[in-house]
């Protein structure tokens, strides 16, 4: 079932039980519309905008908190519902994603990026030709990671639930460049590693899904993954998830011919320490 | 009265000792019932007094011994010079002898010859309780009123969430007739705002603001030199009228001490010995029964009276210009004329208040790089920067700030960098269902030559307004954060307070320089002075931040008010100067 659906059907049924009871309020006094009218700038069963753009879902309010619960319940329950936990970021992350965004645009590689909008594809990233590089450059351990994973730049979830083109766009560039994190890191596609670099990113960005994933996740660890994430991993993601230049203003896609090393050394990155 | 008295003061009219007391003689004897008050306290001082003698005309012209007056004014800004204006145009006021003393030019004034296409930088938000004491004394029908403009509407937003609160003039005259939130608040009483007119001699016309039902500005847009010239004509009428009101222009005082070692003794009956010395820098000496301080913020008088001031220094500027802007770019009704604009950004507010024929006068507070910065950029850019300043992003506005040089030369290229964002932001605004579109401010398309400059903001607060012999009105009392435009209507408030209460002393007999003659005066502008100092620096540091909660809160409140009409009323009323906490006008 898509995300898509999901909402449609949980948010409508609430809204059908909520309408009926506010049947009841209709015939309310003038004076308490016009005090409503102080605190919420619209109806919360409304969504707030039109279509904005390709996949885009406008949801209203009320929509949109019932789905950020609801995914945050499924996601904490099965992290493999990728559909669920891009669905929990996108919910929650409006007032960070313009933070973001903010952090960009007093970046001029951010601003180009935001000007560019660059898309990350197999096709775009001409990962054939990532393939023919030397060992130790960027572009080729980038490739390997994905084949290592099976995974293609073309089976990230597309945004639905970001109410602004821009900052659709925001979400839609952090995700596409989660896999070049992993390079740079050298942190591994495990539980742990996915919470290190949660970690990391969360220092980074402070997006709230980051978070949640990061303090939440390591319920799920056996002992020796946690002792491995507290001993390493998270100090390592404290020393440099701040310190680091901001990944979001990286044109990544410009550094594929350069060694891993020289690429960590520029971003003030130290891979995390293996055990 | 004794005949002592009587016949020591005969014998100064002779002399001319001292014109100041002949002139209260001449006062006195023109009201036999003042007079025989007069006495009482003319007794108390010569009680005190050491010996009577009536012959310090001829050491006065010699060397060290100082003129006498009643009220000397230091400090000729416009606090200073309305507050020789009041004095003089009082029926019992003025009878006194008056010095005012400045360090920069006050004929110059008089020269003032505008260009209707040209705007001066300083600018003041004139609030109608301002004008109408401009009236009383004369000083307003002076004015070119075609340099006047009127400012019918506001339009006020916080730039990081664009929560937006509009004031419209005519609505704060609908509520008039009710009685006042505000004051029922702060006061407890419902009286209508005080009018001094009946005091002064100048009686012109007296028009009640509450009253005028057509046109209702919220304030009017003035040059501060525009006002300077009003009140040095208006001085001059009072001289040529035989009023004593000497100016020492372009001189400096140096130093005020409080007893001189020789002549305190005037003409005999009153002790002077603790009247305050005035040390100017033309080697004259003044010796004066009240001490006025409008001197501004870092007022000599005030550390003369050792009266303590506390407050901080903002870390911002203002820097001021003279814009020229483009009216049919505004989407606001009738092309926004009459409306003032202000953005409340991380770094400080931008307004925009109207002038007349295109022209607007910007006060921009930031920081002091960015003020220097704005200071040396091109036009073009600076131009481009200010209409950013209030459509763009903070974020982008960062941006493009972090891009002037060191010499003031855009390192990116502004116009592009803000059209590319102004086109997303559009893009974004177009989706978005809103329920009314707010009003765009004009677009700025030039800023006159030589107008930029920066001002150091502060906050100071005195402890108190008067000592004995002293008393300070204006910035020398209260400086203020510019965001409410309200500075120098405070010190007018101060003065047309001022003369009120030193003509009341007049005509009560007491001594004007006492200081339980002046307490009225302190007790009157102490609490408003300060509640507005307050409500002002709460305001800058809550718009100051982006911190997201913050603004999160401070937009609900916005909205808010906005929409709850009669606390908006009452929140124009009371910055309009129309309303205003008092203490002493309950009696
Ligand atoms: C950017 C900016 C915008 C403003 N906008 C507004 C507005 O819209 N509305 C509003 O109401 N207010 C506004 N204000 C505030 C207003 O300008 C001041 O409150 C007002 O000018 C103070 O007048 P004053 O006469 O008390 O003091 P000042 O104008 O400072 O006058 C003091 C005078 O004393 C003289 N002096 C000082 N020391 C000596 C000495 N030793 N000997 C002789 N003379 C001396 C000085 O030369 C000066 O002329 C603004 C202020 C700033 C900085």
């Amino acid at each position: 079932m898509s995300a898509r659906t999901i909402t449609a059907a949980t948010a409508n049924a609430t809204i059908a039980s909520i309408r009926a009871r506010s049947l009841a309020l209709t015939r309310r006094p003038a004076h308490w519309t016009r005090c409503a009218t102080l605190f919420t700038c619209r109806s919360p069963l409304e969504p707030p905008t039109g279509k904005l753009y390709e996949g885009h879902i406008p949801i209203s309010p009320l929509q949109r908190s019932i789905l950020a619960v609801g995914s945050a319940f499924t996601a904490l329950a099965n992290p493999l519902r990728g559909d669920m936990v891009a669905a929990l970021g996108e919910t929650t992350g409006g007032m960070f994603l313009a933070r973001i965004r903010d952090q960009m645009l007093l970046d001029p590689e951010g601003r180009r990026i935001l000007r560019e909008r660059p898309k990350i594809t197999s096709e775009s990233m001409q990962l054939d030709a990532l393939r023919q590089l030397p060992d130790g450059t960027f572009g080729r351990e980038y490739v390997r990671f994905l084949d290592d994973q099976q995974v293609s730049p073309d089976t990230r979830e597309p945004v639905h639930f970001v109410d602004s083109e821009e900052l659709a766009y925001v979400m839609q560039r952090y995700r596409e460049t989660h896999d070049f994190y992993h390079t740079l890191t050298g942190l591994p596609v495990t539980v742990d590693g996915e919470i290190a670099l949660k970690w990391f990113e969360m220092l980074q960005t402070g997006l709230p899904m980051t978070m949640l994933s990061s303090f939440f996740g390591p319920l799920r660890l056996t002992s020796e993954e946690r002792s491995r994430l507290h001993e390493y991993y998270i100090p390592w993601a404290l020393e440099y998830g701040s310190s680091s230049k901001l990944l979001m203003n990286v044109r990544w896609e410009e550094w594929m011919d350069r060694p891993v090393e020289e690429v960590q050394r520029e971003l003030g990155v130290q891979p995390c320490p293996q055990v | 009265m004794t005949a002592g008295t009587l016949s020591h003061l005969a014998a100064a009219v002779r002399t001319k000792a001292s014109t100041a007391s002949a002139a209260r003689a001449a006062f006195r004897a023109s009201s036999p019932f003042i007079s025989a008050q007069r006495a009482t306290s003319t007794v108390r001082f010569s009680s005190s007094s050491q010996s009577g003698s009536a012959g310090n005309d001829a050491s006065n012209s010699l060397n060290g011994t100082p003129e006498q007056y009643d009220v000397v004014i230091v400090g000729g800004g416009i606090a200073g010079s309305a507050l020789a204006c009041a004095l003089a145009s009082g029926r019992a006021s003025g009878t006194q002898k008056i010095a005012l003393i400045e360090a920069f030019d006050l004929s110059g004034h008089m020269q003032w010859s505008p260009k209707p296409d040209q705007y001066s930088n300083r600018v003041s938000s004139l609030t109608p309780r301002s004008v109408l004491f401009l009236k009383q004394i004369g000083v307003w029908s002076e004015l070119d009123l075609s340099r006047v403009a009127p400012c019918e509407g506001m339009q006020v937003w916080d730039g990081v969430s664009g929560a937006r609160i509009t004031f419209d003039g005519a609505d704060a005259k609908k509520d008039s007739t009710r009685s006042s939130f505000l004051r029922q608040v702060f006061s407890g009483a419902s009286s209508t705002p005080a009018s001094s007119a009946e005091f002064f001699d100048d009686q012109q016309q007296q028009p009640d603001f509450s009253k005028e039902q057509e046109s209702s500005p919220l304030a009017y847009m003035t040059e501060n030199l525009h006002v300077q010239y009003g009140l040095q004509k208006q001085i001059l009428a009072h001289k040529a009228r035989g009023i004593q009101l000497d100016i020492f222009e372009r001189t400096k005082v140096q130093d005020i001490s409080s007893n001189t070692s020789s002549g305190q003794e005037s003409d005999a009956s009153v002790d002077i010995s603790d009247w305050p010395v005035i040390q100017l820098d033309n080697g004259r000496k003044l010796q004066t029964r009240l001490l006025v301080g409008a001197d501004g913020v870092n007022s000599p008088v005030r550390t003369f009276a050792k009266i303590e001031s506390l407050g901080w220094d903002y870390s911002q500027f203002g820097l001021v210009a003279t814009l020229q802007i483009d009216p049919s770019t505004s989407t606001a009704p009738d092309q926004g004329k009459g409306i003032a604009w202000q953005r409340f950004l991380p770094t400080g507010p931008i307004a925009m208040l109207p002038l007349n024929n295109g022209f607007a006068s910007l006060v921009w507070s930031t920081t002091p790089k960015i003020a220097q910065d704005l200071k040396k950029l091109p036009a073009k850019e600076f131009c481009a920067l200010v209409n950013a300043a209030f459509n763009a992003s903070p974020a982008e506005l960062e941006y493009l700030c972090k891009n002037i040089g060191p010499d003031g030369q855009p390192l990116v290229d502004f116009q592009s960098e803000i059209e590319w964002r102004a086109s997303v932001q559009d893009a974004e605004k177009g989706g978005i269902n809103r329920g009314r579109e707010d009003y765009k401010a004009p677009k700025v398309v030039d800023v006159q030559e030589n107008t930029r400059a920066p001002f150091p903001l502060r906050m100071r607060n005195s402890n108190s307004y008067v000592e004995d012999r002293v008393v300070l009105v204006g910035d020398a009392a209260h400086t203020v954060h510019p965001l409410a435009g309200q500075g120098l209507n405070q010190g007018l408030a101060d003065v047309e307070c001022l003369a009120r209460v030193i003509e009341q002393g007049l005509l009560s007999g007491s001594d004007i320089g006492n200081i339980h003659s002046l307490t009225p005066y302190s007790s009157e502008r102490f609490f408003p002075n300060l509640a507005m100092l307050g409500t002002v620096d709460k305001l800058s540091k809550l718009y100051n931040t982006d911190f997201g909660p913050v603004v999160w809160a401070r937009s609900l409140g916005l909205t808010a008010v906005d929409n709850m009409g009669p606390i908006k009323t009452e929140i124009m009323r009371f910055a309009m100067g129309l309303e205003e906490p008092t203490s002493s006008r309950r009696v």
